[in-house]
């Protein structure tokens, strides 16, 4: 019965249903579509449906991991790690997978511009590229070589070595590379420390694949330090690749990043005491152990330490327990221990402890990265004193020329530096910017280089895996707009301009450079691949994403040395006054230092604090309810150099003490998806350096003051679920 | 009684001989009117339209137009995104809305049918009052069930259509047996209230002229009065009036499958069916109330037919169905809190402290505390601004009841990384739409159709004469129906 | 003439579930994740998932289809994150609850790879399955993100999209008003699964990967066939640190989580 009438219904319904509908989707929006223009005329190498891999290398860090790139009918589609390239082994990170939408990105430099130094806007005075490389030639020929300066990103690729060579043959002064990472990496600081202790200026490798126990001093290694995706697959063998032994971490630091979540304890301590508690570990384990404290940790005061640096005597005991009776213990420096006024002296202590427990050399210890192939030398990057030293020359007119080329210090670099007012003090400079970042658009000329996917090269790695690696790079698509790669335009600068600099690049193009630098791996048989010439060895170079040894290299390092050396840490936590707070900068775990104009990194939650798009203070919330202050109050930050505002984050795993803000956002240029979005916290750090000519970033003193506005931040999390927020927290 | 004097010769004499001092028994209106004379009153209510009228039709309809159909065609051309839906409240007040309209529309029919069934006889008046209630509401609950869908231009697809790639519709869904449930109920309750408009349609076609009784001529269906014809129409109404009910209890019962029928905690309950039908009935009976009071007021002559003797029958029922609804809530909380679910424990701390604890707090106040306190007082029940007021606060606390099981349950769920509060932003102003166009509707019905079955009230009248037995005035009551 | 109607074919309820085992399934380390996002940004890029900018995101209207949670136990200064990070997407459970409630068949069972579907073209936008959902892993499009005025540029008059070009051709692009969800990179099972079949062979263990294993730098999250024994999966699932999510509401899901330690 009833199943009849409500047959009869549908039918009466489907007449009224079938007129409905015929209303709605004529005025339903249905015609708005996504187009995919196919080409025009398809190459030969490709067939319908069928995707093209191409090997490069990722150019969103320095690190060097090998991708390889889908493309379809000439687009790139998707980033996929190379399983061949030993840094990364097949896997990416995030800004890794997101750099296609650096390559896509709708705001970039599309046309060689005469920019004027008319910053915000990018200028539309479009010049052509016979009147480009005539500027560059003409720069470089025409001013004296001692006033020409390059400034380079931190990547050690075939664009540096192509400079250096062009610098070395004018009599200029080396290239600087540069960037906010190696900033806050103080990797100065830890090749100067290898350098006195190991004997050798390089970044050290840690292998804490092999450790059982890893003692991390602020070291973020899970995030950006040094080679993020090593490390990480590193940390994975670490916990679960041997049976029956999961390694145990510990990590001392003042807040807890992504790393420190990860490990088994985290503990927090005053920034700047990581080098005594590093001196105070030695001194106990060596106890432990039963040996008598050699030099280096002979005139350590535990008590004392315990007292400066607010880790109970307890935590240390415990900790030096697990390293004296560990096997494979392993103590490893970060970017915050190391960027303090005492950094030089933490590293020393930090790598004397791995010393101590004599795992140089060793698995599961502390090796010398071996170098990529075709260096000769460790280059490392400029730390923040020769960034000064440059902008002090540029501000006294000793520089004429400035190019500028994969950094943007306008934003990397503390405003204290002044690299604004340097900027305006240099005659001409020309910027190679892919996008229209604060830099270019202070620039007097913008020669776009392509896009790294669209462009060839080398990157050589320099740590996170014991072998030498040299990752190669190629186009994966045409250039989508009007640039040119910066290494041609200096070949063809150098040839117009004729006489030396002609001979120092005698090439006829970039790819032609690129191959007279890796010719000499041909000779060599322990290698990857073996070619017998360098057509050949070439375009295998590009199948395979670049040349690395086939075995890992082992080095023997003496400990003695480095116990011998009497180590004496200074606190450099001094003590602090009423609403005084120590700073934390730290280089956002998704956005790295380049990424906030890929909108999906933006996107991307931050995985302590999971905001999206924006940045925040993190502030201990006890700290916050004895200043009044809410989550998303907004707050200044005022140092004696400057000040920030950003919305507070009640965080509930930060020293009292100190706030936490992550570097990345803040841009004022930099495309739609950077521009006037949160806020840069180098605004108020200080010029002050540590021995190695680092900035002492960490621990910084600021005050907090309340601006009385409230700006909410956007977060993956629920507020409710995780913290309670008008449920189970505390009224 | 003053206006209808000229109505009613005599009909005060009659009430003064028949009735004892505030006889609850008025609403039999032992005070007969004549036939042509009572037509002439309704007639007169609908015609008499004052320029009030005018200016609260013309604030309604720009209201719809604005509120209703810019906003609606607005949030077509844009997305959802205008609304406040989100992860984890992917319902909104949309789905409010619905279920709101839906338990407003329960009035009519429960008026109109049981209260027939039953025989009780204080319903006459404004049965077709309530049945409209009925029709319109639906009409806003369609509306608000279309609004909410993402792709409301492909809504179609949820009938069976025939298709090429033999694609139906899935029978396993909720949604879709609520879709046929209330297509039944639109269709069903139409047919009653239309069933009962023929005599009173018959009779205004009689007494109009122009476009009027063109209008009145097609939808009278040439209702003579014939003895067949009246016969044929109480089958029909008898028949529709025992199968309107179970469509009725189970339409919102369905209504309460969409929601308990689903794995998320608060929502999954078996005592939903007869919660919901009984919440509906609730705020029915409140709207039903106001109308009554808005009616009262503002038509002429309605202080005839709708007297205080009914609302203080009306108020009775109230009170009767806010006992049902407050056993129905403890029975749902308790269970609920009992049954230690970490989930639901969760919820139930949720509304008991969260941000909308108000509305949970102001929702028992409403409708069970409020009602319990003062319905029991005769002089509120035949007060009509009381029992309207009461009956408002009841939709209020009706709507917050419908808030909370919908946005304000979806914040908790399993997975607390994605507690998140809903916060509705375009949802106000198509709430304010259906309400605007709700009233708009009745206003025009107002002007159009008689909102007192006159012939019921005849009919009524005719069955309770008064005789007098010895002393006392006794009313008869005859097996007319 | 006796006709037989499989009920399990037509998912009637109360009738036997599938086989317990399923098919494809996912083991996620909590001990490794990480919590790098680098799965989130594969799966976005393979999947063709929208960004919806700073105040939708907050809001809840983030597209990921993958997320990770984190919650913290204890207080400062022995504040951790309870148990690790948490990948959560979807289940692709074998007794789905998002499957019967869709009024239009959008959510339909894979006979074949018994994964959960999502059929875009069909879906009406009612958003029950995620209401369903009791691992909240569907995402729905409250708007057309991809075309939003603002991520184009104005070329000779008319709008483009630059980041149009880096669409995967394999996956549909879902315009506004349909849900969407994780489905196991579905073009790569089936492209796998084409190639295998050209070589006359089976698909073999680890021979192809979900983009957010791919990517994983811990290798946390392992894909394979959960039916077999010996596959990677089935062996990291089965050592005994496996737990899986809300299992007592038999929903059968594919996806283990192996605790922390």
């Amino acid at each position: 019965m009833s199943e009849k009438i409500t047959r009869r219904n549908f039918l009466k319904l489907t007449t009224a249903g079938a007129a409905t509908a015929a209303i709605m989707t004529g005025c339903g929006p249905a015609s708005r579509y996504v187009t995919r223009e196919p080409y025009v005329k398809m190459p030969e190498y490709t067939y319908n449906g069928l995707s093209t891999y191409y090997a490069t290398t990722c150019r969103e860090c320095a690190a060097g991991c090998g991708i390889i790139v889908r493309t379809m009918q000439g687009r790139a589609i998707k980033v996929e790690g190379n399983p061949q390239n030993p840094i990364n082994l097949g896997k990416t990170c995030a800004r890794g997978q997101a750099t296609l939408h650096g390559l896509y990105n709708p705001d970039r430099v599309e046309n060689p511009v005469r920019q004027g130094r008319s910053a915000p806007q990018l200028s539309t005075a479009q010049v052509s590229w016979d009147e480009a490389i005539q500027t560059v030639s003409d720069a470089l020929s025409k001013t004296n070589a001692s006033e020409v300066a390059f400034l380079m990103g931190t990547a050690p690729d075939h664009l540096f070595d192509l400079v250096s060579d062009l610098t070395d043959a004018i009599g200029a002064p080396a290239p600087l590379r540069f960037s906010a990472l190696s900033m806050f990496e103080a990797r100065a600081t830890l090749s100067k420390a290898a350098e006195d202790l190991l004997g050798q200026a390089g970044l050290p490798f840690f292998d804490i694949s092999n450790a059982d126990v890893v003692v991390s001093f602020g070291a973020n290694f899970l995030e950006t330090w040094l080679s993020p995706v090593a490390y990480t697959r590193g940390y994975a063998k670490m916990r679960r690749s041997r049976p029956r032994t999961r390694g145990y971490m510990v990590h001392f630091e003042t807040q807890m990043s992504q790393t420190a979540a990860k490990a088994d304890e985290w503990i927090p301590l005053l920034p700047g005491t990581e080098g005594l508690v590093a001196l105070a570990l030695g001194k106990l384990v060596a106890q432990l152990r039963g040996i008598s404290a050699p030099r280096a940790f002979a005139s350590v005061n535990v008590q004392q330490v315990v007292e400066t640096s607010g880790v109970s005597m307890e935590q240390l005991t415990r900790v030096a327990e697990l390293i004296a009776e560990s096997h494979a213990p392993i103590a490893i420096p970060g970017g915050q221990a190391l960027g303090q006024s005492n950094g030089l002296a933490a590293a020393e202590a930090i790598l004397a402890l791995n010393a101590l427990v004599d795992n140089f050399g060793q698995p599961g210890g502390v090796s010398l990265s071996p170098l990529a192939p075709n260096a000769g030398a460790y280059h490392r990057p400029a730390n923040a004193q020769e960034m000064s030293d440059l902008i002090a020359k540029m501000k006294s007119g000793k520089i004429k020329v400035l190019f500028i080329h994969g950094v943007n210090p306008l934003f990397e670099l503390p405003q204290s530096f002044g690299f604004a007012e340097a900027l305006h003090a240099t005659p001409t400079v020309i910027s190679f910017a892919t996008f229209p970042d604060e830099t270019a658009l202070t620039s007097d000329y913008i020669f776009p280089d392509h896009h790294g996917l669209e462009s060839w090269g080398y990157q050589r790695s320099q740590t996170g895996v014991m072998q030498s690696v040299l990752s190669g790079s190629q186009p994966v698509v045409a250039p989508n707009y009007n640039t040119r790669a910066t290494a041609d335009v200096f070949i063809e600068a150098a040839r117009l301009a004729g006489g030396k600099l002609a001979q120092a690049l005698p090439f006829a193009d970039e790819v032609e450079f690129i191959q007279s630098k890796i010719e000499n791996l041909i000779a060599r048989t322990d290698g990857s691949f073996i070619a017998p010439e360098i057509n050949a060895f070439s375009a295998y170079f590009q199948q395979h994403g670049g040349w690395w040894a086939s075995s890992a290299e082992s080095d023997s390092l003496s400990a003695a040395n480095a116990l011998g050396k009497s180590l004496n840490v200074s606190s450099a936590a001094a003590s602090i006054g009423e609403n005084e707070f120590f700073f934390l900068p730290f280089v956002s775990p998704t956005l790295g230092e380049a990424g906030a104009n890929k909108p999906w990194l933006q996107e991307l939650p931050d995985p302590t604090t999971t905001v999206m798009w924006n940045t925040w203070v993190a502030m201990n919330p006890e700290t916050a309810r004895e200043l009044g202050i809410e989550n998303d109050d907004v707050v200044r930050i005022v140092s004696e150099v400057g000040s920030v505002e950003a919305s507070v984050y009640k965080y509930p795993a930060i020293h009292p003490n100190a706030v936490a803000m992550p570097f990345g956002q803040g841009h004022t240029a930099y495309g739609r998806f950077a521009a006037g979005r949160g806020a840069n916290p180098t605004d108020v750090l200080a010029p002050s350096f540590n021995e190695a000519g680092d900035l002492a970033f960490a621990g910084m003193k600021v005050r907090i003051e309340k601006t009385g506005k409230q700006q909410p931040l956007s977060r993956l999390e629920s507020r409710i679920g995780v913290y309670g927020e008008g449920m189970y927290e505390e009224k | 009684m003053a206006v209808l004097s000229k109505y009613l010769p005599g009909a005060k004499k009659a009430r003064e001989d028949h009735f004892e001092k505030d006889d609850p028994r008025q609403y039999l209106m032992h005070d007969p009117i004549p036939r042509g004379q009572m037509n002439e009153m309704v007639m007169e209510s609908m015609h008499a339209t004052s320029w009030k009228f005018w200016m609260v039709f013309g604030i309604l309809s720009v209201l719809v137009a604005v509120c209703f159909f810019y906003a609606w065609g607005y949030m077509i051309a844009e997305g959802l995104w205008v609304a406040g839906v989100m992860r984890p409240a992917y319902w909104g007040i949309f789905l409010v809305n619905t279920v709101f309209w839906i338990g407003i529309s329960h009035a009519g029919t429960f008026i109109s049918a049981i209260l027939r069934v039953f025989k009780a006889e204080f319903r006459r008046p404004f049965t077709r009052a309530a049945e409209l209630m009925t029709t319109f509401g639906l009409i806003q609950a369609g509306a608000s069930i279309f609004m909410h869908l993402g792709r409301v231009w492909l809504s179609y697809w949820m009938f069976p259509l025939p298709n090429q790639r033999e694609l139906w519709p899935n029978f396993h869904s909720p949604l879709m047996w609520d879709l046929l449930a209330i297509t039944t109920y639109v269709l069903g309750s139409t047919m009653y209230l239309y069933l009962p408009l023929i005599p009173d349609l018959a009779m205004a076609r009689d007494r109009s002229t122009g476009w009027r009784k063109t209008f009145y001529r097609i939808l009278a269906l040439g209702f003579r009065g014939t003895e067949g014809e009246w016969r044929h129409l109480h089958t029909a109404m008898n028949f529709f009036a025992f199968a309107i009910i179970p469509v009725m209890f189970s339409v919102h019962t369905i209504v309460s499958w969409d929601f308990a029928m689903a794995m998320r905690p608060g929502w999954s309950s078996s005592v939903f069916g007869p919660y919901f039908v009984l919440g509906a009935l609730h705020s029915g009976m409140g709207a039903v109330a106001i109308v009554l009071f808005i009616m009262r007021y503002t038509m002429k002559h309605m202080d005839y037919f709708i007297r205080k003797e009914h609302f203080d029958a009306l108020g009775k029922l109230m009170m009767m169905v806010s006992f049902t609804y407050a056993y129905f809530i403890f029975n749902d909380y308790i269970i609920q809190w009992y049954g230690g679910n970490l989930a639901t424990d969760n919820l139930l701390h949720w509304l008991e402290e969260g941000p909308m604890s108000w509305m949970f707090y102001q929702m028992i106040l409403f409708n069970i505390v409020i009602p319990f306190a003062v319905l029991w007082i005769p002089k509120v029940r035949q007060t009509p601004w009381l029992l309207a007021i009461v009956g408002l606060l009841i939709n209020i606390g009706m709507y917050w009841e419908r808030y909370i099981i919908i946005p304000v349950m979806l914040t908790i769920n399993n997975m607390p990384f994605t507690w998140k509060l809903y916060e509705p932003r375009i949802e106000i102003y198509l709430t304010i739409g259906t309400f605007a166009l709700f009233l708009l509707f009745y206003m025009a019905a107002s002007r159009l159709i008689p909102l007192i079955p006159v012939w019921e009230v005849q009919e009524g009248q005719m069955a309770h004469t008064m005789r007098k037995i010895g002393k006392a005035n006794v009313s008869t009551i005859s097996d007319f129906e | 003439m006796q006709m037989t109607v499989d009920l399990n074919r037509v998912g009637a309820k109360g009738a036997i579930a599938e086989a317990a085992e399923g098919k494809w399934g996912m083991s996620i380390d909590r001990d490794l994740c990480t919590g790098c996002q680098a799965c989130v940004a594969a799966c976005a890029m393979e999947n063709n998932i929208s960004f919806v900018g700073e105040e939708d995101a907050g809001y809840g209207r983030t597209q990921h289809w993958i997320r990770i949670e984190r919650f913290w136990e204890g207080a400062y200064p022995n504040v951790k994150i309870a148990g690790g990070y948490q990948p959560m997407m979807c289940q692709q459970c074998g007794h789905a609850p998002c499957e019967p409630v869709c009024p239009v068949f959008a959510t339909p069972h894979s006979d074949a790879e018994q994964l959960n579907l999502q059929v875009y073209n069909r879906c009406i936008g009612t958003r029950y399955c995620a209401n369903n959902c009791p691992y909240q892993a569907r995402s729905f499009n409250w708007r057309d993100y991809h075309t939003m005025p603002e991520r184009g540029n104005m070329v000779n008059g008319k709008l483009v999209f630059p980041l149009h070009n880096q669409f995967n051709p394999d996956v549909t692009v879902r315009r506004r008003g349909v849900m969407e969800k994780c489905t196991f990179c579905i073009q790569r099972i089936h492209k796998a699964q084409d190639k295998a079949k050209s070589e006359g062979r089976e698909v073999m263990d680890g021979e192809f990967a979900p983009a957010c294993a791919q990517a994983c730098p811990a290798d946390a999250i392992t894909f394979g066939r959960i039916d077999h024994k010996d596959s990677l999966v089935s062996q990291r699932s089965n050592e005994g640190r496996g737990v899986k999510h809300l299992e007592d509401l038999n929903t059968l899901p594919r996806v283990t989580y192996l605790k922390e330690g």
